[in-house]
């Protein structure tokens, strides 16, 4: 039993590893190649330490545009999508009880839907209602950041209402009753009541939807028109030749990422821990800063000190550092490389040049004797095949291009044997 | 009849004013958004492709051409069926389920695994490190897939430095970089229904069977698996779509002669220019695979409202 447990503790262990290697590996080795030297990213060999993809990639006026273009329409696909996703489940809430099911499988089929068929859906149908309009080709049923929104908007207010709805269900209804009962509006106690209640589910679904949006692909590779979004552009550059600013920035959404996640983890540690000291809820919720005190105990604050003080030194670094020798010194060694593999060949070529000079002048005598053996081989495999022959009778008509090559093989031998 | 006094109650409930707001939110999206492009390209699909000035003229009749075209090929053609786009689209669909077993065996034992271990900092950490990944762009991580499996990649070039092999393997040709690729993109969408699943069965079942004497495959087969069923088919259903619908990872990381059908489909749009015939492949994929998905649930028994959760 217990060599048994020890075993599977060693399994576990071993997947785990595994598992998070194939889930973080390539993103640690796309990071790693955006301060490698080479044009071409690669990891292997390493050549020089260098900054300068990040300079490349400050100066990529394509990448600048599509980031802008990608946040016009994130704020837009945020704000539609939340109220869509918010006014769907407060809807499902109420809706008739027979149509409830019907409702959920229509809301919640966008998310199910491919994201190409989505894109062109909206494309398709904006086009035909400005034809249908009579607008001319250029009118903003056509623009991109339009189309994109919207078609963007479509799935994302599903994932949206689902944050929304695992958050209602906590929702006392009474809460609402009493306000409506003490005087309140059906618009203050929306406002007063419910959205206070669902402000950190908002929260949440915003950031979602903005995520989402922001590197959406399936959907705005058919909407985007003139305005391509940053994912739009760097499929485009990838698809198109690498080079390793790509990864420069890949590199930055990583560490913002790290960043934002220990962000978030350390204010919940921070809440957590000081909810587990028996601090009231209000304490924990105010800006107290404390120093020593919020670091005790709280790993993802440590990292991200950590973090921030490799960030600060690493941009320090950039700037004091140059890697134009080292740079200057690969490319020196690699001509050397080159020229000692030219050398190479070249030596190579004439060896075998001579060898085969030998060889036509060793070949005359040599080549009776090769033949006999040969002979003699085949003469044996003749001998068993005929054996084989009256067999082959037997076999239906299915092999009977197996039985002709083998006929022919053992004719063959027959030949050669005759021959000598 | 009740319904009026549904709706008077509903109006009594949330006022005027914010009822006709989220009645007019939910309308637009349903309907402007979700209902009637679907049913627009529905019926653009069964079009002629016209140049626009000839759009709703007396040549602007309904027509099954593009489907024919789909199953029959381009009139006049050698073979009697279109062997390129069928193949394709067959290709894709094995593809998407060979991708979304491969996530489930992938997935289940960190699912499980996550969810039964108590929730401590470990574990909490993993979570966020399983995250993480999701919130990078999907270009970049099929970018980050090129760069490994690449000719001069980083498993090419150790398994040159170790000696392994003499010339690097082309594992793009191979598929090998697409499949891994698209395993890597939706892992997430598979794991977390399952780890949502997992994680409210009371342990005390586990318990109870083990002190029966179950052996430990014997307690996932007969205990966890049928209680994870609706977490494990509402992560494959996604992860299913999702990889039938990809066409990022298919376009960055496909072989040269192997298509995903939704390049097919891109290339009618943008290349070709054939809007209805682009169209019409699109209403084939997505009714394919809600009937692949539908059947699969009716086999499973799930229901749809399990999905999302």
């Amino acid at each position: 039993m217990k060599s048994e447990n020890v075993f599977l503790k060693i399994l576990l262990g071993a997947y785990l590893i595994l598992f998070f290697g194939y889930l973080l590996g390539p993103l640690l080795v796309m990071s790693i190649t955006a301060f490698n030297s080479p044009s071409f990213p690669k990891m292997t060999p390493w050549e020089c330490l260098t900054f300068e993809w990040f300079d490349v990639l400050a100066n990529d006026e394509r990448i600048l545009n599509g980031i802008r273009n990608s946040l016009i329409v994130g704020t837009g696909t945020v704000i539609l999508s939340v109220t869509m996703g918010l006014a769907g489940a407060l809807i499902l809430t109420q809706i008739w009880p027979r149509l409830r099911a019907t409702y959920y499988t229509i809301v919640i089929a966008p998310i199910l839907i491919p994201g190409v068929v989505l894109g062109i859906s909206t494309l398709v149908f904006w086009d035909r209602i400005n034809v249908m309009l009579g607008f001319s080709s250029d009118s903003f049923l056509h623009n991109g950041i339009f189309l994109t929104i919207l078609g963007q908007s479509t799935f994302i207010a599903s994932y949206c209402m689902l944050v929304f709805i695992a958050r209602l269900q906590r929702f006392d209804v009474g809460l609402t009753e009493a306000a409506l009962d003490l005087g309140a509006t059906n618009v203050q106690a929306f406002r007063k009541i419910l959205l206070p209640f669902m402000k950190p589910a908002i929260g949440s679904a915003a950031v979602l939807a903005f995520l989402a949006s922001f590197e959406n692909y399936n959907t705005t590779t058919f909407t985007f028109g003139k305005y391509p979004t940053l994912t739009i552009e760097l499929a485009q550059k990838v698809r198109y030749g690498i080079n390793p600013s790509i990864s420069a920035l890949a590199f930055i959404i990583i560490a913002l990422t790290l960043f934002g996640a220990l962000a978030h983890e350390m204010y919940r540690r921070k809440q957590q821990l000081a909810l587990a000291n028996g601090a009231p809820v209000s304490a924990v919720t105010g800006k107290g800063f404390q120093l020593p005190k919020f670091l005790k105990g709280n790993p993802a604050a440590i990292l991200l000190i950590i973090l921030t003080l490799g960030a600060i030194s690493t941009i320090w670094y950039a700037q004091v550092h140059s890697p134009q020798q080292c740079i200057l010194d690969v490319r020196e060694q690699k001509r050397i490389e080159t020229e000692k593999k030219i050398q190479a060949i070249k030596e190579k070529r004439r060896q075998e040049m001579l060898k085969k000079q030998q060889e036509q002048q060793k070949a005359a005598p040599s080549s009776n004797q090769a033949i006999e053996s040969l002979a003699k081989v085949l003469l044996v495999a003749y001998s068993r095949l005929k054996t084989l022959k009256i067999m082959h009778l037997m076999v239906p008509p299915l092999f009977r291009k197996a039985r002709r090559t083998i006929q022919v093989k053992a004719h063959l031998a027959a030949y050669l044997h005759r021959r000598i | 009849m009740s319904v009026t006094k549904a709706i008077h109650n509903y109006f009594e409930r949330n006022g005027l004013a914010l009822g006709s707001f989220l009645l007019f939110a939910v309308f637009f999206w349903v309907v402007v958004l979700i209902i009637l492009p679907q049913l627009s390209m529905l019926d653009f699909s069964f079009r002629h492709h016209l140049p626009p000035p000839e759009m709703g003229g007396p040549k602007d009749v309904y027509t099954l051409e593009h489907y024919k075209y789909l199953v029959l090929g381009a009139p006049g053609a050698d073979s009697s069926y279109n062997v390129v786009d069928l193949g394709v689209f067959g290709r894709t669909l094995l593809a998407a389920v060979f991708v979304t077993i491969l996530n489930l065996v992938i997935c289940y034992p960190i699912a499980y695994y996550l969810a039964q271990t108590k929730a401590g900092g470990f574990a909490r950490a993993l979570v966020l490190l399983l995250i993480i990944p999701y919130w990078i762009n999907e270009i970049l991580r099929a970018f980050a897939f090129r760069i490994i499996f690449g000719e001069t990649g980083l498993i090419n070039e150790m398994m040159l430095t170790l000696g392994l092999i003499d010339n690097p393997i082309d594992f793009i040709r191979a598929n090998v970089a697409l499949y891994a690729g698209l395993g890597y993109a939706y892992i997430l969408l598979m794991i977390f229904p399952i780890y949502n699943v997992i994680e409210s069965l009371d342990r005390n079942q586990i318990e109870a069977a083990r002190d029966m004497g179950a052996s430990w495959a014997r307690i996932h087969w007969r205990v966890v698996i049928p209680y994870a069923k609706p977490g494990i088919s509402s992560g494959c259903t996604m992860v299913f779509m999702l990889t039938a619908g990809a066409l990022a990872a298919p376009q960055i990381l496909g072989g040269p002669s192997s298509l995903w059908f939704t390049q097919i489909i891109y290339q009618w749009f943008n290349q070709g220019g054939n809007w209805p015939r682009g169209a019409a492949f699109a209403i084939v994929l997505l009714v394919t695979c809600v009937v692949i998905v539908l059947s699969m649930m009716r086999l499973f028994k799930v229901k749809m409202g399990d999905i999302g959760k």
